[in-house]
């Protein structure tokens, strides 16, 4: 509930998908994923903390990601995220999901 | 699962898990600063725009608490909040809390006693697996009705035996009013049963037996089983009871058991004795229904297999109606099966009594509204203050369906703690009422008895003062919720500053409000005019019959004019000192029973007739009752001696109501009518004579009546100038004298007309109270409302007022406007109010539905109420100096 900085562009479930995405090549604290995301979305997607946070928690909550603090590259505490092969599970799954909407909406798209 | 776990987890460690993602959140930050750094920016500006990017922590961390509980401490919290306020707000509080608490108070108790008499199972174990069994039928052989819905004997033992989804079916008639031998017979209330009937409810005798199958078979000797009241009052306990002899109507009945405290006797009322089927020729003398076929006069009760569902109990039962029909076509049996409840309301006339019960609660259900309208109205008034508030949590963030929540939460609070001190009232004061209520509100005549009725609080009420609780909160909290969170966060801010007078769309609302309010109030207020002017009426009102210094003599059993009910007795009566007139009537004037009858004119067809009540009386009743004979002639001492044989001739005496409605203003005497006999014939009814018209059957109705001459029998009517407690005493050792097995009763006829006064008053008295209750409700209301809408112009005025206007303008502009709802609701309250008033003075005697004072005295009342609230609302702007009103806003 509430206003979320979520880009209202993205489909809803979206932003877990690349935060699972992210976190597949291995433990990321949360400026680290938005880095990622920012990066490799060739600076499309810029995420806002109050809406990253409530994400990464959704995951925590559903057990697909483990947390734990470590220290940053900048010898700061930050807090690492963790796939559990739950979370790599559900990974493929929503991403065979989305790949299968995103085909479905470029059928629609490309009728006549 | 691991969900739940995790979930647990979370609340074991919340302000952990709180602190840690501050201080990630936090970290973020920081990691984002120093990257800003690297890419040039000084330490400041880095810092800077890092707290900028990283957008509403606050909203963050909360969409973070609801990911993982939910809503619930959210709700804790508003729940903390909105006590919080509402202390804060202790007046608002108060008066919301109250006027909901009578709202709820006095709906809940109505409840309570509808609970009681319609709703409640039987008291007895397994109680959801009775059913009550039915019928209606058409067609088929001739049949003598008793009752409603009953059944005849041999029908019962067709479905007690046949039923394979009852494990038991047991019958019981009618309350069946018994006079008990005794040093003082006493009259009670008896029911005559099968002989499985403790089986079937399993309630089994507290000591003693129950019925066997051997009491029920013809012949058997008489026996019965007490009812547990009877035992302990007139029988003090006595536990040498068992195997003595009580008399029962001047019959020997052998006790062979006593009930256990509360077993149903078939009715709401307390009943003396349990006899089996067998017993009923000597209960029931003349005409025996127990080898009979012919008459319906059981009610049918059964008890449903483990297995058995009421639909399986409904099909089967009707495959067996079916079967009978069959057997005397052209018969047609529909059948109702329903869980037994302690009053069985017959089909036939379910509709009626639903219908009254219906207006009852809508009366009571109208108070609520209004207390809802009122307690809207200050919710609403009280949110134009908060929508500063209220912006400022927009500002936040916050979303509208929480700030929504938040009100509603507010609301809730209200109701519970109006619903929780309404419920308590109820229970603790309507359980006192009904028990002084109902006693109260049976005739004189009826002999003492007892309601078996229990009126306790159960789940079903309990559910129900909740619903009420839950559903106003909705109902006065949600429209001003609503609208107070209308997310316009320019506006409110703006206008608050300006501190004009709030939006219009507001305004708009509020007066709505006000105008329901006001429409509400005004239908209860003119149908509580109508019912003070009926009351009136009531104690005004002449019955038409001499009924001061008149004292009546009843009996309980007529054991017939061999015994006590004879000439003899009415001979001795009229010996005594101070007696001036004596005569016997069936019927006792404005007595607990009367007799009606179809009546037509030769020539007319069956369909054609008139209902007419009859009376059978001696020639000495009119001018004992000085009712006089107008035209014609009085009875002969000869025709009233006829009067129990067969005699070819029978003369009548009719009311005037009754003469014009045959013959308008031609002269009656010499004319014939035709009543129906009750095997399809006619009898023809010559008139010798008219009388004035008299209120006999009801006080305020004048009916079309009809007097035939009668024997001694029923009612002894005395007129005496002695004092009553003499002539009654006198009476007494006379009855007693020439037989003292039997019950009765001297009793003075003003005691009639009293408790006719008596039973619309209270009536009166019910419905005045609600209305004015309506009217406290509504006043405070309209005044709140009323003075909020005008505080809010203040500033208009004082405007006004600097600019020369004179303080009487100013109030006129202001108030004209304020009253404007209020004369809406006004005109459409009178609208619905002159339909109810429609029913009302069906009901109530003396009152015309359009009835010009009520209506009127209404109208003035809420108009003044709305006036005085405009005008002490105003005078403190317009009585002051204007500059320093414009100077304080």
């Amino acid at each position: 509930m509430g206003l979320t900085n979520t880009p209202s562009d993205l489909l809803p479930g979206t932003l877990e998908l690349l935060i699972l995405k992210s976190l597949g090549s291995g433990p990321k604290h949360g400026y680290a994923i938005v880095e990622h995301l920012r990066v490799a979305s060739k600076d499309m997607l810029h995420i806002g903390e109050s809406a990253l946070y409530p994400a990464l928690q959704r995951l925590l909550l559903n057990g697909w990601a483990k947390a734990e603090w470590g220290v940053s590259e900048a010898n700061r505490r930050a807090r690492y995220y963790r796939l559990t092969p739950a979370g790599r599970k559900q990974l493929a799954g929503e991403r065979e999901e989305f790949e299968r909407m995103v085909q479905a909406i470029q059928y629609v798209l490309e009728a006549t | 699962m691991g969900k739940w776990l995790r979930r647990l987890a979370y609340l074991l460690r919340k302000s952990r898990h709180d602190r840690e993602l501050r201080e990630e959140i936090e970290a973020h930050r920081s990691l984002r600063a120093a990257h800003l750094e690297r890419e040039g920016l000084t330490p400041q500006e880095a810092n800077h725009a890092s707290r900028r990017a990283i957008g509403n922590v606050l909203l963050a961390r909360e969409d973070v608490r609801e990911i993982w509980v939910g809503s619930w401490p959210t709700f804790w919290q508003d729940v903390r909040y909105g006590l919080r306020t509402l202390r804060k707000h202790t007046l608002f509080t108060v008066v919301a809390v109250v006027t909901l608490a009578l709202g709820i108070g006095i709906n809940t108790g109505i409840f309570t006693v509808l609970n009681g008499v319609l709703f409640r199972d039987l008291p007895a174990p397994g109680a959801h697996e009775l059913v009550s069994i039915s019928q209606t039928v058409d067609g088929g052989p001739p049949i003598a009705m008793s009752g409603f819905d009953t059944f005849t004997i041999s029908e019962y033992y067709i479905y007690r035996d046949r039923a394979q989804t009852l494990s038991g079916v047991l019958v019981h008639s009618d309350p069946r009013e018994t006079t008990l031998g005794g040093d003082v017979p006493q009259e009670v209330f008896g029911a005559i049963v099968s002989c499985n009937y403790f089986t079937v409810l399993q309630k089994p005798p507290v000591f003693g037996r129950a019925l066997i199958e051997q009491d029920c078979e013809p012949g058997a000797p008489p026996v019965v089983v007490l009812g547990h009241g009877v035992w302990t009052t007139t029988f003090a306990s006595d536990a040498t009871i068992l195997g003595r002899s009580i008399e029962l109507d001047r019959h020997q009945f052998t006790v062979v058991g006593v009930a256990a405290e509360g077993t149903y006797g078939g009715s709401p009322m307390r009943t003396a004795y349990f006899a089996p089927l067998s017993t009923e020729p000597l209960l029931w003398p003349g005409e025996s229904r127990f080898r009979d076929a012919r008459t319906r006069w059981l009610n049918m009760i059964g008890r449903r297999n483990d297995e058995a569902g009421l639909e399986e109990v409904r099909a089967e039962l009707g495959v067996i109606a079916t079967q009978i029909d069959r057997e005397q076509s052209p018969r047609k049996t529909r059948l109702t099966i329903e869980r037994a409840r302690p009053m069985t309301v017959p089909a036939a006339v379910r509709g009626p009594a639903t219908g009254a019960a219906a207006v009852v609660m809508a009366a009571f259900g109208l108070v609520l509204l209004i207390a809802c309208a009122n307690v809207a109205n200050l919710l609403l008034a009280r949110g134009t203050a908060r929508s500063q508030e209220i912006g400022i949590r927009f500002a936040l963030g916050a979303s509208r369906a929480r700030v929504v929540r938040q009100l509603l939460t507010e609301s809730l609070l209200i109701s519970i703690a109006g619903g929780l001190l309404g419920t308590v009232l109820a229970l603790w004061s309507f359980q006192t009422l009904v028990a002084l209520a109902l006693p109260a509100a049976l005739p004189p005549e009826i002999p003492a008895f007892t309601w078996d009725l229990d009126f306790s609080p159960d789940v079903r009420v309990l559910s129900f003062a909740l619903m009420l609780t839950m559903g106003t909160s909705l109902l006065f909290g949600l429209l001003p919720a609503l609208h107070v969170s209308k997310p316009d966060l320019n506006g409110v801010i703006k206008q608050e500053a300006a501190g004009s007078g709030g939006s219009r769309r507001g305004g708009r609302l509020r007066g709505t409000l006000v105008g329901v309010q006001v429409a509400l109030s005004m239908v209860l207020m003119i149908s509580t005019g109508l019912l003070l002017r009926g009351l009136y009426a009531t104690y005004t009102i002449d019955p038409g019959f001499a009924y001061r210094d008149v004292a009546f003599l009843s009996f309980g059993t007529d054991f017939g004019p061999e015994t006590v009910v004879n000439q003899r007795l009415m001979d001795q009566v009229a010996a005594l000192p101070g007696v001036e007139a004596v005569a016997f009537a069936a019927q006792t004037p404005l007595g607990e029973s009367m007799m009606g009858g179809a009546i037509r004119l030769p020539g007319e067809s069956k369909p054609q007739a008139r209902f007419a009540e009859f009376d059978q009386v001696t020639p000495g009743y009119f001018r004992l009752l000085d009712i006089a004979i107008l035209r014609g002639r009085n009875f002969t001492d000869a025709e009233s001696a006829n009067a129990r044989r067969e005699s070819s001739t029978h003369p009548v005496i009719v009311s005037e109501t009754a003469a014009r409605s045959f013959w308008g203003d031609g002269d009656a005497v010499g004319r014939t009518l035709l009543r129906d006999d009750m095997t399809g014939g006619d009898i023809a009814l010559e008139v010798v004579g008219v009388a004035a018209d008299a209120q006999l059957t009801s006080l305020g109705t004048i009916v079309p009546y009809i007097y035939q001459p009668g024997s001694p029998g029923g009612v002894l009517l005395v007129k005496s100038r002695a004092d009553f407690a003499a002539t009654a005493s006198g009476i007494r050792s006379l009855v007693r004298a020439s037989d003292p097995s039997v019950a009765f009763r001297v009793l003075p006829l003003e005691g009639n007309v009293a408790w006719w006064r008596g039973v619309s008053s209270m009536v009166t008295t019910l419905g005045a109270g609600l209305g004015v209750l309506a009217l406290v409700l509504a006043s405070v209301g309209i005044y709140g409302v009323v003075s909020f809408a005008v505080s809010r112009r203040f500033r208009e005025i004082a405007i006004r007022m600097a600019l020369g206007a004179t303080a009487r303008d100013a109030l006129r502009t202001i108030l004209g406007q304020a009253l404007r709802p209020v004369v809406i609701g006004a005109v459409i309250g009178i609208a619905a109010a002159s339909a109810v008033s429609r029913v009302l003075s069906s009901v109530l005697f003396g009152v015309s539905p359009a009835d010009p004072i009520g209506l009127g005295g209404a109208a003035l009342l809420v108009f003044a109420v709305a006036l005085a609230a405009g005008v002490m609302a105003a005078r403190p702007v317009t009585g002051a100096d204007p500059t320093a009103t414009l100077r304080y806003e």
